[in-house]
């Protein structure tokens, strides 16, 4: 089982050493890693760039991490129904559903860094470090999607989680950042520390395995306790990823205490590494014992549903906000992971598309009122239609998006999910997604309320001193794209969501775990 | 230990050590109220998952010890976790002049 | 019985017994360098663990990671934060301690049931002692390539991270604007949160390289 001959010491260096010797490549397979590559290469590009200075580092930082995330992006693209060989023994499997979920992990990376540019300045943080350590997050989501070995998943979920951290923390003259950051690491180590257990106690169990194929095998000759133990420890760090209830205490916290740019991230891309590493775990691993985790996460979801929903109509902090409406969201999600079915699959990979686009939208307005007034009180933003139309047009249509109103992306997504819980009889579930939808839209149009009907004596001191629109300032022209990117996307992904349809159904034809799984 | 002979310690033995350890680690993490303390707590438990690991990687994995190797991830990833939380727990101190977590609450609502 | 195994046997309680006096004393007193030295013994004999195990490659990484870097780390962080505060009282927090205890109690009783009832795959193969070292690098350089190398990107990020975020001198203006910034989160106006004011009101630490 090992290769002869030397191997090449670096993964960037595997993928070009693998072009030249076809023997090593057939082995390790490492083309399946090229759209990773590709983001490395432009994490130590900007790293290198950055020792020139921090105004060469402004200059070429954002195309270089634009060329990297581009690219891979493009290769993503490329492997799409390719040949499903593991790579690197084992360790990493490129099929569909890790190529969507990365795709999904890679954009939001590059709209996050988008709307990036002008807030790390105008906080006088480093640039470079910080596009380096996010694209390192990206680097660790990325390959979480994919890991199929217990030791890979922990080594690229601590490397997504410790540059989460660094990146909650990352404004350091801050309390509140410093301390989002501190309760973020304390949470995230207790909790990698649980699913390390939970990992040992499998490795135990499988006699000294640590694919997820040797798990899932020794897993159904055995139904002792330890089954038991080992999913409620591996469960409680997904949950913890995807911030269901009731381990999400860390989310608004987090949330508000962090850079939003960073929130757009952890929000988006942190979550679909999450709910991908969920796929996998569960239903790829911990698939004969169904029931349980089935009906564990029946119950998160509902909690997740209404909790979320309910806590965010009592919030006066926008980031806060969208923080509580986060956690009701991957509510939503979750119904379609509990329903195992090929609708359910489908419509949660389409929801996470949707999600990607509609809630990165919603934070590109925030981060743009704040960049303009320095606040992020929902209060603040009484009568701001009079003032700018485009961040009050932008912020209701996402909004409205992430509540379900038709023609959004967001309904069409929200009406497959519910449809694929109500096929597979999950009557609660939908049930509950309804009422809890009519909630959040109850407190998601409040805000645009706010925004559109104050005449404009009522406006808020802060819109009345609203300053003069421009966008010539360095970074805001990215912020203007993303927003607009977005923008469209949500508005008219809807009308146009037949091609979005296909693609989630064909992830879910193109992965074989989920195939099985469907049976 | 002789390869050839068994060991006089059962492998239990090992597993319950580690589960000692593992709960003094969440009793600390849940109780301590100095945030250096929180990260000692956290080293607790993973080194309770450490002796599984190894435990496990002797006892039924003597051949491929892949626990050995998943134990020397363990020991990677804590050392970069330690440097991580010091540095944060740094940059808060110089904000808040405290390590005490109870007064860590600019963030609630 | 032989001596070889009383004497395995002996060091397995020595070594049991400075683990869980040791880990008690980390979480239970009061002092916190006293913790700190203590958590040094934990490590230490969590290594001799390792060594009854026939894995000395790990037990050295054990000390030099873990005592070598992580304790002394651990130490320097309480000679830098080490302002003497008197904690202010919480109601409750016997209870809160007992409770909490209880339920450590009923995990550890879990656990114990799990580590007991299951019928793991035993004997397993016999261990190859010495040799493990050579099989470890083995393993690092083919099925554990890929984690190898992330780990690398881990170490780096949190390496720079940590600069970033321990150094104390920081830009004063907008690389770009020339405004003046520093470094604190745009959304400013939450300050009713804010409860120590006092604290936040301090002059701000100078450029000191």
């Amino acid at each position: 089982m090992f290769l002869p001959g030397v191997l090449p010491p670096a993964v960037a260096d595997s993928v070009s050493t693998a072009a030249f010797s076809p023997g090593l490549s057939l082995q390790l397979h490492a083309g399946a890693i090229a759209p990773e590559a590709a983001v490395l290469i432009a994490l130590l590009t900007c790293l290198l760039v950055d020792l020139a200075g921090e105004k060469a580092a402004s200059r070429w930082v954002p195309p270089l991490c634009y060329a990297g995330l581009g690219t891979a992006l493009v290769l993503l693209a490329l492997q799409w129904d390719g040949p499903q060989d593991p790579a690197f023994l084992g360790s990493f499997l490129a099929d569909n559903l890790a190529i969507a979920f990365r795709a999904v992990v890679a954009a939001s990376t590059l709209l996050s860094l988008l709307l990036s540019w002008r807030y790390v300045e105008q906080s006088g943080t480093p640039v470079g470090e910080y596009a380096a350590i996010l694209l390192a997050a990206t680097l660790g989501a990325m390959f979480l999607c994919g890991a199929t070995d217990l030791v890979s998943i922990f080594i690229s979920l601590e490397t997504l989680s410790v540059s989460s951290y660094l990146l909650s923390g990352y404004m350091k003259r801050d309390a509140r950042s410093s301390e989002a950051a501190l309760k973020y690491l304390l949470v995230g180590s207790a909790a990698a520390a649980v699913f390390l257990y939970g990992a040992s106690l499998l490795y135990g169990l499988t006699g000294g395995g640590t694919s997820l194929t040797e798990v899932a095998s020794a897993l159904q000759t055995s139904a002792s306790p330890v089954t038991a133990l080992a999913l409620v420890f591996v469960l409680a760090t997904v949950a913890f990823k995807i911030a269901a209830v009731p381990f999400h205490q860390w989310t608004p916290d987090v949330y508000e205490g962090s850079p939003t740019p960073v929130v757009a991230f952890l929000s988006v891309g942190s979550k679909a590494a999450g709910f991908a590493l969920a796929l996998r775990l569960l239903v790829g691993c911990f698939e004969s014992f169904d029931a349980q985790w089935k009906l564990l996460f029946t119950v998160l979801a509902v909690l997740s549903m209404v909790l979320g929903n309910v806590v965010a109509l009592a919030q006066t902090s926008m980031k806060r906000m969208l923080a509580y409406s986060s956690i009701g969201q991957a509510g939503f999600v979750m119904i379609g992971l509990v329903c195992g079915t090929e609708d359910g699959f489908a419509a949660m990979v389409l929801y996470m598309a949707a999600y990607l686009f509609m809630n990165l939208g919603a934070f590109a307005c925030i981060i743009l009122f704040s960049l303009r007034t320095g606040s992020d009180r929902i209060a603040d933003y009484a009568g701001l239609y009079q003032k700018d139309p485009l961040i009050t047009l932008g912020l209701s249509l996402c909004l409205l998006s992430l509540g379900g109103i038709p023609p959004m992306l967001g309904f069409f997504g929200k009406i497959y999910l519910f449809f694929a819980g109500w096929a597979d009889h999950q009557y609660l579930l939908v049930v509950v997604g309804l009422v809890t939808s009519v909630v959040s839209i109850y407190y998601y149009i409040s805000v645009i309320k706010m925004m559109v009907v104050k005449e404009p004596q009522e406006a808020s001191d802060v819109v009345k001193a609203y300053p003069e629109i421009s966008w010539n300032l360095a970074g805001l022209q990215p912020l203007r794209a993303a927003l607009i990117t977005c923008l469209l996307a949500t508005a008219v992904g809807g009308v146009l969501s037949n091609p979005l349809f296909t693609w989630a159904n064909s992830t879910v034809a193109g992965t074989p775990i989920l195939m099985h799984a469907i049976g | 230990m002789s390869p050839d002979l068994p060991s006089p310690i059962p492998l239990q033995a090992y597993l319950v050590l580690a589960a000692i350890l593992f709960c003094t680690g969440v009793w600390g993490l849940i109780n301590s109220r100095n945030a250096v303390r929180v990260l000692m707590s956290i080293e607790l438990m993973l080194n309770a998952v450490n002796i599984n690991l190894m435990a496990f990687s002797t006892y039924l994995d003597g051949q491929l010890i892949r626990g050995q190797v998943f134990t020397i991830f363990v020991i990677t990833v804590a050392a970069a976790e330690a440097a991580v939380g010091l540095a944060i727990l740094l940059s808060l101190y110089r904000n808040r002049e405290t390590v005490d977590m109870e007064r860590f609450n600019l963030l609630r609502w | 019985m032989t001596i070889a195994s009383t004497t395995q046997q002996i060091c397995f309680l020595v070594l049991s017994a400075t683990l869980v006096f040791g880990s008690l004393g980390v979480v239970l007193l009061p002092n916190i360098v006293y913790s700190a030295f203590l958590l040094g013994g934990v490590f230490l004999s969590v290594a001799g663990l390792y060594l009854m195990l026939n894995a000395s490659f790990v037990a050295a990484a054990q000390v030099l990671v873990y005592v070598g870097a992580v304790n002394v780390l651990i130490l320097f962080a309480i000679m830098l934060v080490n302002k003497q505060e008197t904690l202010a009282a919480i109601p409750g927090l016997l209870l809160r301690r007992i409770l909490s205890g209880a339920v450590c109690a009923g995990l550890f009783l879990l656990l114990v049931r799990v580590a007991f009832t299951t019928d793991w795959a035993l004997p397993g193969p016999t261990p190859i002692g010495d040799e493990a070292t050579i099989r470890i690098g083995e393993h690092l350089f083919s099925d554990y390539l890929l984690p190898f190398e992330l780990a690398s990107v881990l170490l780096l990020m949190a390496m720079i991270g940590a600069i970033v975020l321990a150094r104390r001198d920081v830009f004063s203006s907008d690389v770009i604007t020339g405004e003046p910034v520093d470094q604190g989160l745009i959304e400013k106006s939450r300050t009713p949160l804010l409860l120590d004011t006092n604290d936040q009101k301090r002059p701000m630490l100078e450029n000191t390289p």
